[in-house]
Protein backbone atom coordinates (compact mmCIF):
# COMPACT_ATOMS: atom_id res chain seq x y z
CA UNK A 1 0.00 0.00 0.00
CA UNK A 2 1.40 3.04 -0.57
CA UNK A 3 1.39 5.65 2.42
CA UNK A 4 -0.32 8.36 0.21
CA UNK A 5 -3.57 5.58 0.34
CA UNK A 6 -3.45 5.41 4.35
CA UNK A 7 -3.39 9.20 4.39
CA UNK A 8 -6.82 8.74 2.09
CA UNK A 9 -8.04 6.40 4.78
CA UNK A 10 -7.20 8.76 7.54
CA UNK A 11 -8.69 11.74 5.74
CA UNK A 12 -11.66 10.16 7.24
CA UNK A 13 -11.51 10.89 10.42
CA UNK A 14 -13.79 13.59 11.82
CA UNK A 15 -12.52 16.99 12.99
CA UNK A 16 -14.13 19.51 14.36
CA UNK A 17 -13.96 23.23 12.97
CA UNK A 18 -15.17 26.80 13.07
CA UNK A 19 -16.81 27.62 9.70
CA UNK A 20 -16.97 31.26 9.21
CA UNK A 21 -20.07 30.86 6.68
CA UNK A 22 -23.30 29.49 7.51
CA UNK A 23 -24.77 26.41 4.60
CA UNK A 24 -27.98 23.97 5.14
CA UNK A 25 -26.58 20.33 5.69
CA UNK A 26 -24.76 19.01 2.17
CA UNK A 27 -25.28 15.08 1.38
CA UNK A 28 -22.11 13.33 0.36
CA UNK A 29 -21.79 9.88 -0.68
CA UNK A 30 -19.41 9.28 2.20
CA UNK A 31 -22.42 10.93 4.64
CA UNK A 32 -24.27 14.10 5.29
CA UNK A 33 -21.95 16.92 6.65
CA UNK A 34 -23.56 20.22 8.86
CA UNK A 35 -25.80 22.29 8.82
CA UNK A 36 -23.07 24.92 9.26
CA UNK A 37 -23.24 28.10 11.14
CA UNK A 38 -20.80 31.18 11.30
CA UNK A 39 -19.02 30.55 14.71
CA UNK A 40 -20.51 26.99 15.80
CA UNK A 41 -18.03 23.68 15.75
CA UNK A 42 -19.53 21.40 13.34
CA UNK A 43 -17.87 17.96 12.74
CA UNK A 44 -16.53 17.06 9.38
CA UNK A 45 -14.48 14.66 7.71
CA UNK A 46 -10.72 15.68 7.53
CA UNK A 47 -10.45 16.20 3.85
CA UNK A 48 -12.83 18.40 4.42
CA UNK A 49 -11.62 20.43 6.95
CA UNK A 50 -8.49 21.24 5.35
CA UNK A 51 -10.23 21.95 2.01
CA UNK A 52 -12.46 24.53 3.76
CA UNK A 53 -8.93 25.74 6.27
CA UNK A 54 -7.06 26.30 2.86
CA UNK A 55 -10.18 28.41 1.53
CA UNK A 56 -9.84 30.33 4.49
CA UNK A 57 -13.62 29.31 5.71
CA UNK A 58 -12.56 27.93 8.79
CA UNK A 59 -10.65 27.19 11.94
CA UNK A 60 -9.53 24.13 12.68
CA UNK A 61 -10.23 22.63 16.44
CA UNK A 62 -7.25 20.41 17.10
CA UNK A 63 -8.17 16.87 18.53
CA UNK A 64 -7.96 16.43 22.34
CA UNK A 65 -5.22 14.31 22.34
CA UNK A 66 -3.02 16.97 20.39
CA UNK A 67 -1.85 18.45 23.16
CA UNK A 68 1.58 18.68 24.80
CA UNK A 69 1.06 17.73 28.12
CA UNK A 70 -1.15 14.72 27.04
CA UNK A 71 1.83 13.55 24.15
CA UNK A 72 3.94 13.81 27.08
CA UNK A 73 2.47 11.32 29.22
CA UNK A 74 1.65 9.17 25.90
CA UNK A 75 5.96 9.60 25.32
CA UNK A 76 6.20 8.63 28.61
CA UNK A 77 3.85 5.97 28.43
CA UNK A 78 5.50 4.07 25.68
CA UNK A 79 8.97 4.49 26.93
CA UNK A 80 7.91 2.70 30.02
CA UNK A 81 6.03 0.22 28.26
CA UNK A 82 7.52 -3.00 26.77
CA UNK A 83 4.53 -3.50 24.32
CA UNK A 84 2.61 -1.27 22.65
CA UNK A 85 0.43 1.36 23.60
CA UNK A 86 -2.83 2.83 22.81
CA UNK A 87 -2.44 5.38 20.22
CA UNK A 88 -5.31 8.29 21.10
CA UNK A 89 -6.19 8.14 17.32
CA UNK A 90 -5.56 5.32 15.00
CA UNK A 91 -4.22 7.60 12.49
CA UNK A 92 -2.36 9.89 14.70
CA UNK A 93 0.89 10.44 12.91
CA UNK A 94 -1.34 10.83 9.30
CA UNK A 95 -3.88 13.61 11.28
CA UNK A 96 -0.25 15.50 13.01
CA UNK A 97 1.10 15.35 9.57
CA UNK A 98 -2.02 17.16 7.66
CA UNK A 99 -3.25 19.58 10.38
CA UNK A 100 0.36 20.43 11.29
CA UNK A 101 1.02 21.43 7.26
CA UNK A 102 -2.29 23.26 6.65
CA UNK A 103 -3.43 24.74 10.29
CA UNK A 104 -0.11 25.34 12.12
CA UNK A 105 -1.79 28.84 13.51
CA UNK A 106 -4.69 26.86 14.58
CA UNK A 107 -2.83 24.48 16.85
CA UNK A 108 -0.74 25.58 20.09
CA UNK A 109 2.66 24.56 20.07
CA UNK A 110 2.89 23.17 16.78
CA UNK A 111 6.46 22.45 17.13
CA UNK A 112 6.69 21.04 19.79
CA UNK A 113 3.91 18.62 19.14
CA UNK A 114 5.47 17.75 16.00
CA UNK A 115 8.70 16.54 17.65
CA UNK A 116 6.69 14.67 20.29
CA UNK A 117 4.33 12.95 18.01
CA UNK A 118 8.10 12.08 15.78
CA UNK A 119 9.78 10.99 19.14
CA UNK A 120 6.28 8.41 19.46
CA UNK A 121 6.91 7.12 15.99
CA UNK A 122 10.34 6.56 16.59
CA UNK A 123 10.16 4.91 19.60
CA UNK A 124 7.46 2.76 18.11
CA UNK A 125 8.89 2.04 15.05
CA UNK A 126 11.70 1.01 17.29
CA UNK A 127 10.05 -1.52 19.29
CA UNK A 128 8.45 -3.14 15.97
CA UNK A 129 11.82 -3.71 14.41
CA UNK A 130 13.17 -5.66 17.50
CA UNK A 131 9.71 -7.67 17.67
CA UNK A 132 10.16 -8.51 14.52
CA UNK A 133 13.70 -9.75 14.87
CA UNK A 134 12.27 -11.63 18.35
CA UNK A 135 9.50 -13.02 16.11
CA UNK A 136 11.60 -14.10 13.13
CA UNK A 137 14.56 -16.05 15.39
CA UNK A 138 11.57 -17.48 17.75
CA UNK A 139 9.99 -20.69 16.23
CA UNK A 140 6.83 -19.21 16.56
CA UNK A 141 4.67 -19.76 13.51
CA UNK A 142 2.12 -16.72 14.80
CA UNK A 143 2.66 -13.69 17.07
CA UNK A 144 -0.05 -11.09 18.62
CA UNK A 145 0.68 -7.56 18.29
CA UNK A 146 -2.00 -5.00 19.33
CA UNK A 147 -2.67 -1.32 18.65
CA UNK A 148 -0.33 -1.22 16.09
CA UNK A 149 -1.55 1.72 13.72
CA UNK A 150 -2.14 1.49 9.62
CA UNK A 151 0.11 3.65 8.97
CA UNK A 152 3.27 1.88 10.99
CA UNK A 153 2.41 -1.43 9.71
CA UNK A 154 2.25 -0.60 6.11
CA UNK A 155 5.58 0.61 7.02
CA UNK A 156 6.94 -2.70 8.25
CA UNK A 157 5.29 -4.63 5.35
CA UNK A 158 7.54 -4.88 2.52
CA UNK A 159 10.14 -6.57 4.96
CA UNK A 160 8.33 -8.60 6.97
CA UNK A 161 6.08 -10.37 4.73
CA UNK A 162 9.23 -11.34 2.36
CA UNK A 163 11.27 -12.55 5.60
CA UNK A 164 8.34 -14.51 6.50
CA UNK A 165 7.98 -16.33 3.01
CA UNK A 166 11.91 -16.89 3.51
CA UNK A 167 11.39 -18.49 6.49
CA UNK A 168 8.48 -20.31 6.00
CA UNK A 169 10.54 -21.75 2.73
CA UNK A 170 13.45 -22.33 4.80
CA UNK A 171 11.58 -24.52 7.75
CA UNK A 172 9.83 -26.23 5.06
CA UNK A 173 12.90 -27.91 4.17
CA UNK A 174 13.29 -29.30 7.61
CA UNK A 175 9.57 -30.68 7.36
CA UNK A 176 9.66 -31.77 4.12
CA UNK A 177 12.97 -33.77 4.66
CA UNK A 178 11.09 -35.12 7.83
CA UNK A 179 8.31 -36.20 5.74
CA UNK A 180 10.48 -38.21 3.60
CA UNK A 181 12.31 -40.34 5.62
CA UNK A 182 9.29 -41.49 7.41
CA UNK A 183 7.70 -41.90 3.89
CA UNK B 1 10.09 -35.22 -12.40
CA UNK B 2 11.10 -32.94 -9.61
CA UNK B 3 8.13 -30.64 -8.29
CA UNK B 4 8.43 -27.03 -9.14
CA UNK B 5 5.40 -24.65 -8.51
CA UNK B 6 4.28 -22.67 -11.13
CA UNK B 7 5.36 -20.07 -9.42
CA UNK B 8 9.07 -21.13 -9.61
CA UNK B 9 8.90 -22.24 -13.64
CA UNK B 10 9.50 -18.78 -14.99
CA UNK B 11 11.81 -17.46 -12.13
CA UNK B 12 14.70 -16.24 -13.43
CA UNK B 13 16.56 -16.50 -10.28
CA UNK B 14 15.29 -20.13 -9.91
CA UNK B 15 16.76 -21.06 -13.23
CA UNK B 16 19.60 -19.07 -12.26
CA UNK B 17 20.22 -21.08 -8.84
CA UNK B 18 19.94 -24.58 -10.54
CA UNK B 19 22.73 -23.65 -13.22
CA UNK B 20 25.19 -23.89 -10.30
CA UNK B 21 27.81 -26.65 -10.43
CA UNK B 22 28.04 -29.53 -8.11
CA UNK B 23 30.56 -32.61 -7.96
CA UNK B 24 29.34 -35.33 -9.39
CA UNK B 25 30.63 -39.21 -9.79
CA UNK B 26 29.55 -41.31 -13.01
CA UNK B 27 27.84 -44.18 -11.97
CA UNK B 28 26.72 -45.61 -15.13
CA UNK B 29 28.35 -44.88 -18.40
CA UNK B 30 26.45 -42.05 -20.46
CA UNK B 31 26.73 -42.98 -24.43
CA UNK B 32 27.98 -40.08 -26.63
CA UNK B 33 27.98 -37.60 -24.30
CA UNK B 34 31.54 -37.25 -23.46
CA UNK B 35 31.98 -34.10 -23.68
CA UNK B 36 30.51 -32.94 -21.13
CA UNK B 37 33.65 -33.44 -19.28
CA UNK B 38 35.89 -31.14 -20.74
CA UNK B 39 39.22 -33.09 -19.39
CA UNK B 40 38.21 -36.22 -21.63
CA UNK B 41 38.10 -36.96 -25.27
CA UNK B 42 36.07 -39.72 -25.09
CA UNK B 43 32.98 -40.25 -26.47
CA UNK B 44 31.43 -41.26 -23.60
CA UNK B 45 31.14 -40.57 -20.35
CA UNK B 46 32.55 -43.94 -18.17
CA UNK B 47 31.67 -44.95 -14.92
CA UNK B 48 34.16 -43.47 -12.53
CA UNK B 49 34.46 -40.31 -13.99
CA UNK B 50 34.37 -37.03 -11.51
CA UNK B 51 33.32 -33.79 -12.71
CA UNK B 52 31.16 -31.17 -12.19
CA UNK B 53 27.89 -30.45 -13.05
CA UNK B 54 24.88 -28.31 -13.49
CA UNK B 55 22.13 -29.21 -10.46
CA UNK B 56 19.88 -29.33 -13.36
CA UNK B 57 21.60 -32.15 -15.03
CA UNK B 58 22.57 -33.65 -11.95
CA UNK B 59 18.93 -33.86 -10.56
CA UNK B 60 17.78 -35.78 -13.76
CA UNK B 61 20.65 -37.98 -13.35
CA UNK B 62 20.54 -38.65 -9.31
CA UNK B 63 17.57 -39.39 -7.42
CA UNK B 64 15.67 -41.89 -5.42
CA UNK B 65 14.76 -44.11 -8.40
CA UNK B 66 18.22 -43.27 -10.56
CA UNK B 67 21.99 -43.57 -9.35
CA UNK B 68 23.56 -42.79 -13.04
CA UNK B 69 25.44 -40.67 -10.99
CA UNK B 70 26.28 -39.99 -7.46
CA UNK B 71 26.99 -36.24 -6.16
CA UNK B 72 28.61 -34.47 -3.50
CA UNK B 73 27.51 -31.51 -1.38
CA UNK B 74 29.26 -28.40 -2.55
CA UNK B 75 31.88 -27.25 -0.28
CA UNK B 76 30.12 -24.07 1.27
CA UNK B 77 27.44 -26.27 2.55
CA UNK B 78 29.69 -28.84 4.18
CA UNK B 79 30.86 -29.24 7.67
CA UNK B 80 33.66 -26.53 7.94
CA UNK B 81 32.03 -23.52 6.43
CA UNK B 82 28.85 -25.02 8.37
CA UNK B 83 31.08 -24.65 11.72
CA UNK B 84 31.93 -20.73 10.53
CA UNK B 85 28.58 -19.82 10.02
CA UNK B 86 27.73 -21.38 13.91
CA UNK B 87 30.27 -18.75 15.01
CA UNK B 88 29.50 -16.04 13.47
CA UNK B 89 26.79 -15.67 10.70
CA UNK B 90 27.25 -12.08 10.18
CA UNK B 91 30.79 -11.63 8.98
CA UNK B 92 30.49 -14.00 6.60
CA UNK B 93 30.28 -13.13 2.89
CA UNK B 94 27.52 -15.21 1.80
CA UNK B 95 27.51 -13.91 -1.60
CA UNK B 96 30.41 -15.25 -2.08
CA UNK B 97 29.86 -18.27 -0.58
CA UNK B 98 27.04 -18.76 -3.62
CA UNK B 99 25.15 -15.77 -4.99
CA UNK B 100 22.39 -17.67 -4.44
CA UNK B 101 23.17 -19.54 -0.94
CA UNK B 102 19.72 -20.13 0.85
CA UNK B 103 17.67 -20.72 -2.79
CA UNK B 104 20.73 -23.60 -4.10
CA UNK B 105 20.95 -25.00 -0.75
CA UNK B 106 17.46 -26.05 -0.51
CA UNK B 107 17.53 -27.46 -3.71
CA UNK B 108 20.91 -29.68 -2.81
CA UNK B 109 18.59 -30.82 0.29
CA UNK B 110 16.56 -32.85 -2.90
CA UNK B 111 19.30 -35.56 -2.98
CA UNK B 112 18.78 -36.68 0.57
CA UNK B 113 22.36 -36.98 1.05
CA UNK B 114 23.46 -37.77 5.08
CA UNK B 115 23.88 -34.63 5.83
CA UNK B 116 20.36 -32.73 4.48
CA UNK B 117 18.73 -32.65 8.00
CA UNK B 118 22.03 -30.34 9.12
CA UNK B 119 21.91 -28.43 6.03
CA UNK B 120 18.38 -27.29 6.48
CA UNK B 121 19.38 -26.67 10.01
CA UNK B 122 22.39 -24.46 8.73
CA UNK B 123 20.22 -22.27 6.33
CA UNK B 124 17.75 -21.39 9.15
CA UNK B 125 20.17 -20.42 11.72
CA UNK B 126 22.08 -18.66 9.23
CA UNK B 127 19.31 -16.53 8.21
CA UNK B 128 18.10 -16.05 11.59
CA UNK B 129 21.14 -14.47 12.71
CA UNK B 130 21.63 -12.42 10.01
CA UNK B 131 17.90 -10.84 9.58
CA UNK B 132 18.49 -8.48 12.04
CA UNK B 133 21.55 -6.46 10.61
CA UNK B 134 19.82 -6.64 7.62
CA UNK B 135 16.73 -4.82 8.47
CA UNK B 136 18.62 -2.30 10.27
CA UNK B 137 21.02 -1.29 7.63
CA UNK B 138 17.81 -1.41 5.58
CA UNK B 139 16.00 0.96 7.57
CA UNK B 140 18.99 3.21 8.48
CA UNK B 141 20.07 4.13 4.90
CA UNK B 142 18.13 6.16 3.34
CA UNK B 143 19.25 8.09 -0.52
CA UNK B 144 22.52 6.62 0.47
CA UNK B 145 24.70 4.47 -1.93
CA UNK B 146 23.82 1.18 -0.65
CA UNK B 147 26.49 -1.29 -2.46
CA UNK B 148 28.48 -1.56 0.61
CA UNK B 149 26.06 -2.77 2.66
CA UNK B 150 24.66 -5.50 0.45
CA UNK B 151 28.28 -6.67 -1.00
CA UNK B 152 27.99 -9.50 1.19
CA UNK B 153 24.41 -10.48 1.14
CA UNK B 154 23.03 -13.08 -0.60
CA UNK B 155 20.44 -12.48 -3.41
CA UNK B 156 17.65 -13.27 -1.30
CA UNK B 157 18.73 -10.93 1.31
CA UNK B 158 19.42 -8.58 -0.87
CA UNK B 159 15.67 -8.69 -2.22
CA UNK B 160 14.70 -8.29 1.79
CA UNK B 161 16.92 -5.38 1.86
CA UNK B 162 15.12 -3.47 -1.25
CA UNK B 163 12.15 -4.54 0.32
CA UNK B 164 13.38 -3.12 3.67
CA UNK B 165 14.49 0.24 2.33
CA UNK B 166 11.32 0.07 0.17
CA UNK B 167 9.45 0.60 3.15
CA UNK B 168 11.34 3.19 4.52
CA UNK B 169 11.68 5.67 1.13
CA UNK B 170 7.74 5.45 0.85
CA UNK B 171 7.26 6.79 4.44
CA UNK B 172 10.04 8.89 3.90
CA UNK B 173 8.73 10.29 0.85
CA UNK B 174 5.12 10.67 2.34
CA UNK B 175 6.77 12.56 5.34
CA UNK B 176 8.68 15.25 3.39
CA UNK B 177 5.01 15.48 1.27
CA UNK B 178 6.82 14.16 -1.89
CA UNK B 179 4.01 11.66 -2.99
CA UNK B 180 1.52 14.57 -3.69
CA UNK B 181 3.35 15.69 -6.25
CA UNK B 182 2.75 13.68 -9.62
CA UNK B 183 5.70 12.56 -11.09
CA UNK B 184 7.27 11.61 -14.36
CA UNK B 185 6.99 7.55 -14.65
CA UNK B 186 9.78 5.38 -14.00
CA UNK B 187 10.55 3.40 -17.31
CA UNK B 188 9.76 6.96 -19.38
CA UNK B 189 11.93 8.57 -16.95
CA UNK B 190 15.05 5.66 -17.49
CA UNK B 191 14.13 6.13 -20.83
CA UNK B 192 15.28 9.33 -21.37
CA UNK B 193 18.35 9.04 -19.79
CA UNK B 194 19.34 6.18 -22.09
CA UNK B 195 18.80 8.63 -24.79
CA UNK B 196 20.14 11.41 -23.88
CA UNK B 197 23.38 9.43 -22.75
CA UNK B 198 23.61 7.94 -26.41
CA UNK B 199 23.11 11.07 -27.46
CA UNK B 200 25.98 12.73 -25.91
CA UNK B 201 27.88 9.50 -27.12
CA UNK B 202 27.86 10.67 -30.72
CA UNK C 1 28.31 -27.58 -22.81
CA UNK C 2 23.71 -28.51 -22.63
CA UNK C 3 21.22 -25.81 -22.29
CA UNK C 4 23.83 -22.87 -22.86
CA UNK C 5 22.05 -20.47 -25.29
CA UNK C 6 19.32 -20.67 -23.51
CA UNK C 7 21.14 -19.63 -20.26
CA UNK C 8 22.22 -16.49 -22.34
CA UNK C 9 18.48 -15.83 -22.78
CA UNK C 10 18.51 -16.17 -19.30
CA UNK C 11 21.51 -13.80 -18.08
CA UNK C 12 20.08 -10.93 -20.90
CA UNK C 13 17.09 -11.16 -18.56
CA UNK C 14 19.08 -10.78 -15.77
CA UNK C 15 21.07 -7.80 -17.06
CA UNK C 16 17.59 -5.96 -18.15
CA UNK C 17 15.94 -6.30 -15.09
CA UNK C 18 15.72 -3.20 -13.88
CA UNK C 19 16.33 -0.78 -17.06
CA UNK C 20 14.68 -0.71 -20.39
CA UNK C 21 14.00 -3.74 -22.54
CA UNK C 22 16.67 -5.48 -24.81
CA UNK C 23 16.24 -6.50 -28.46
CA UNK C 24 14.02 -9.56 -28.81
CA UNK C 25 16.82 -11.80 -29.14
CA UNK C 26 15.58 -13.75 -32.75
CA UNK C 27 19.21 -15.49 -33.41
CA UNK C 28 19.55 -17.07 -29.96
CA UNK C 29 16.05 -18.29 -29.69
CA UNK C 30 16.71 -20.16 -32.92
CA UNK C 31 19.86 -21.57 -31.64
CA UNK C 32 17.94 -23.18 -28.89
CA UNK C 33 15.27 -24.63 -31.26
CA UNK C 34 17.68 -25.77 -33.19
CA UNK C 35 20.14 -27.27 -30.05
CA UNK C 36 16.34 -29.05 -28.80
CA UNK C 37 15.81 -30.97 -32.66
CA UNK C 38 18.93 -32.52 -32.24
CA UNK C 39 18.78 -33.29 -28.89
CA UNK C 40 15.37 -34.79 -29.77
CA UNK C 41 16.16 -36.31 -32.99
CA UNK C 42 19.33 -37.97 -30.91
CA UNK C 43 16.74 -39.17 -28.11
CA UNK C 44 14.92 -40.69 -31.13
CA UNK C 45 17.33 -42.82 -32.26
CA UNK C 46 18.27 -44.40 -29.36
CA UNK C 47 15.06 -45.04 -28.13
CA UNK C 48 14.64 -47.16 -31.55
CA UNK C 49 17.77 -48.52 -30.92
CA UNK C 50 16.69 -49.42 -27.60
CA UNK C 51 13.39 -51.27 -28.67
CA UNK C 52 15.81 -52.55 -31.09
CA UNK C 53 17.47 -54.52 -28.27
CA UNK C 54 20.55 -52.64 -27.85
CA UNK C 55 21.54 -52.25 -23.93
CA UNK C 56 22.94 -49.23 -21.69
CA UNK C 57 21.60 -45.91 -23.99
CA UNK C 58 19.43 -44.96 -21.21
CA UNK C 59 21.60 -42.81 -19.17
CA UNK C 60 21.89 -40.33 -22.10
CA UNK C 61 18.47 -40.15 -23.11
CA UNK C 62 17.65 -39.35 -19.92
CA UNK C 63 20.39 -36.48 -19.60
CA UNK C 64 19.10 -35.43 -22.78
CA UNK C 65 15.91 -35.73 -21.85
CA UNK C 66 16.48 -33.17 -19.24
CA UNK C 67 18.11 -30.89 -21.24
CA UNK C 68 15.15 -30.64 -23.04
CA UNK C 69 13.15 -29.93 -20.76
CA UNK C 70 15.59 -27.10 -19.53
CA UNK C 71 15.74 -25.06 -22.93
CA UNK C 72 11.87 -25.30 -23.56
CA UNK C 73 12.16 -23.75 -19.59
CA UNK C 74 14.72 -20.95 -20.47
CA UNK C 75 12.76 -20.07 -23.57
CA UNK C 76 9.70 -19.67 -21.56
CA UNK C 77 10.66 -17.94 -19.14
CA UNK C 78 12.42 -15.45 -21.33
CA UNK C 79 9.29 -14.83 -23.42
CA UNK C 80 7.11 -14.62 -19.90
CA UNK C 81 9.33 -12.29 -18.52
CA UNK C 82 9.53 -10.23 -21.85
CA UNK C 83 5.87 -9.98 -21.96
CA UNK C 84 5.49 -9.07 -17.78
CA UNK C 85 7.81 -6.16 -18.86
CA UNK C 86 5.95 -5.62 -21.85
CA UNK C 87 2.59 -5.23 -20.17
CA UNK C 88 4.58 -2.91 -17.62
CA UNK C 89 5.13 -0.93 -20.27
CA UNK C 90 1.49 -0.22 -21.26
CA UNK C 91 1.07 1.29 -17.52
CA UNK C 92 4.52 3.50 -17.65
CA UNK C 93 4.37 4.45 -21.30
CA UNK C 94 0.61 4.62 -22.37
CA UNK C 95 -0.48 3.06 -25.38
CA UNK C 96 1.72 4.12 -28.03
CA UNK C 97 5.12 3.14 -27.15
CA UNK C 98 8.32 5.40 -27.89
CA UNK C 99 9.57 4.48 -31.51
CA UNK C 100 13.13 2.88 -30.23
CA UNK C 101 11.06 1.24 -27.55
CA UNK C 102 9.12 -0.51 -30.24
CA UNK C 103 12.13 -1.22 -32.60
CA UNK C 104 13.43 -3.82 -29.85
CA UNK C 105 10.19 -5.72 -29.89
CA UNK C 106 10.02 -8.85 -31.72
CA UNK C 107 6.58 -9.69 -34.24
CA UNK C 108 4.97 -11.28 -32.00
CA UNK C 109 5.93 -9.34 -28.68
CA UNK C 110 4.50 -5.91 -30.62
CA UNK C 111 0.89 -8.09 -31.87
CA UNK C 112 0.75 -8.88 -28.25
CA UNK C 113 0.89 -5.44 -27.09
CA UNK C 114 -1.67 -4.56 -29.53
CA UNK C 115 -4.10 -6.91 -28.33
CA UNK C 116 -3.36 -6.07 -24.64
CA UNK C 117 -3.94 -2.29 -25.50
CA UNK C 118 -7.41 -3.35 -26.72
CA UNK C 119 -8.42 -5.66 -24.14
CA UNK C 120 -7.31 -3.35 -21.77
CA UNK C 121 -9.08 -0.03 -23.36
CA UNK C 122 -12.20 -2.48 -24.04
CA UNK C 123 -12.14 -3.58 -19.88
CA UNK C 124 -12.10 0.46 -19.53
CA UNK C 125 -15.02 1.37 -21.29
CA UNK C 126 -17.18 -1.45 -20.11
CA UNK C 127 -16.40 -0.03 -16.12
CA UNK C 128 -18.21 3.27 -14.65
CA UNK C 129 -21.45 4.38 -15.80
CA UNK C 130 -21.01 6.38 -18.79
CA UNK C 131 -18.21 6.25 -21.14
CA UNK C 132 -16.06 4.06 -18.81
CA UNK C 133 -13.01 4.57 -16.14
CA UNK C 134 -9.60 5.13 -16.62
CA UNK C 135 -8.09 2.58 -14.65
CA UNK C 136 -4.55 4.18 -15.39
CA UNK C 137 -5.19 7.59 -14.20
CA UNK C 138 -5.73 8.33 -10.09
CA UNK C 139 -2.82 6.18 -9.35
CA UNK C 140 -2.70 7.43 -6.01
CA UNK C 141 -5.77 9.23 -4.53
CA UNK C 142 -6.35 12.84 -5.83
CA UNK C 143 -6.58 15.65 -3.78
CA UNK C 144 -7.47 18.53 -5.76
CA UNK C 145 -9.59 18.69 -9.08
CA UNK C 146 -6.70 21.03 -10.92
CA UNK C 147 -3.45 21.21 -10.59
CA UNK C 148 -0.70 23.74 -11.73
CA UNK C 149 2.08 22.39 -14.26
CA UNK C 150 5.06 23.50 -16.48
CA UNK C 151 6.10 22.32 -19.35
CA UNK C 152 9.35 20.69 -19.56
CA UNK C 153 9.27 20.40 -23.83
CA UNK C 154 7.08 22.12 -26.92
CA UNK C 155 4.29 20.03 -27.05
CA UNK C 156 2.33 21.88 -29.10
CA UNK C 157 -1.23 22.96 -28.54
CA UNK C 158 -3.63 20.87 -26.16
CA UNK C 159 -7.51 21.15 -26.01
CA UNK C 160 -9.20 21.13 -22.86
CA UNK C 161 -12.55 19.86 -22.20
CA UNK C 162 -14.16 23.00 -21.97
CA UNK C 163 -12.63 23.62 -25.61
CA UNK C 164 -10.04 26.04 -24.96
CA UNK C 165 -6.62 25.87 -26.53
CA UNK C 166 -3.72 26.05 -24.26
CA UNK C 167 -0.13 25.97 -26.12
CA UNK C 168 2.00 23.76 -24.16
CA UNK C 169 5.21 25.41 -24.90
CA UNK C 170 8.50 24.92 -23.22
CA UNK C 171 9.04 26.52 -19.44
CA UNK C 172 5.03 27.84 -19.87
CA UNK C 173 3.21 27.32 -17.08
CA UNK C 174 -0.67 26.32 -17.21
CA UNK C 175 -3.68 25.69 -14.20
CA UNK C 176 -5.21 22.71 -15.85
CA UNK C 177 -7.89 19.82 -15.01
CA UNK C 178 -5.70 16.88 -13.29
CA UNK C 179 -7.81 14.58 -14.82
CA UNK C 180 -6.62 15.75 -18.41
CA UNK C 181 -3.51 16.87 -17.75
CA UNK C 182 -1.95 13.69 -15.80
CA UNK C 183 -0.86 11.50 -18.34
CA UNK C 184 1.46 14.12 -19.60
CA UNK C 185 2.96 14.36 -16.19
CA UNK C 186 3.39 10.82 -16.14
CA UNK C 187 5.31 11.08 -20.19
CA UNK C 188 7.24 13.23 -19.04
CA UNK C 189 5.97 16.95 -21.01
CA UNK C 190 4.97 18.49 -17.75
CA UNK C 191 5.85 19.13 -14.64
CA UNK C 192 3.43 18.82 -11.47
CA UNK C 193 4.25 21.78 -9.32
CA UNK C 194 2.96 21.54 -5.39
CA UNK C 195 3.84 24.48 -3.60
CA UNK C 196 5.37 23.85 0.20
Amino acid sequence: MDPAEVEFLAEKEEISVVPNFTQDKIYLIGGDVGPFNAGLPVKVPLWMAINLKQGQKCRIIPPDWMDTERLQDKKQEETDSKFFTEMPSPHFMEITQLLLKCATDDIPHADEIRTLVKDIWDLRIAKLRSSIDTFLKSDATHAKLNYLTLMELNTARPFLTKALDQMHLLRSNLSGRIQSTQE
Amino acid sequence: MTSESVDDYFSISDILTTQERLPCKVELPIYRLGYLDSSSTSDDLQPGTKLDLSFWMARALCSRKRHIVSVEMPRPYREGYREILTADANVVDLHKLGPYYYSYGSQLLKFELPETADVAKSLIKCFQTRIRKIMDSSQNAYNEDTTKLTAKLDETEKCLFKAGQMGLNDFQRWETRQTEKLTTSEMVRSHRKRKRALMDDS
Amino acid sequence: MLAEKALELIAELQRTIDSTLGPYNEDTARHVLEEMKALFEQNQKDVSATVAGENGLFSGVQLRHAALERNKRCLLAYIYNRLQHIKRMRWEFGSVLPSDVKLNLGEQEVQWFGKYNKLLANYMRSIGDHGGLDLTQDLKPPKTLFIEVRCLMDHGEFETQDGNIVLLKKNSQHFLLRSECEHLIRQGVLEHIVHG
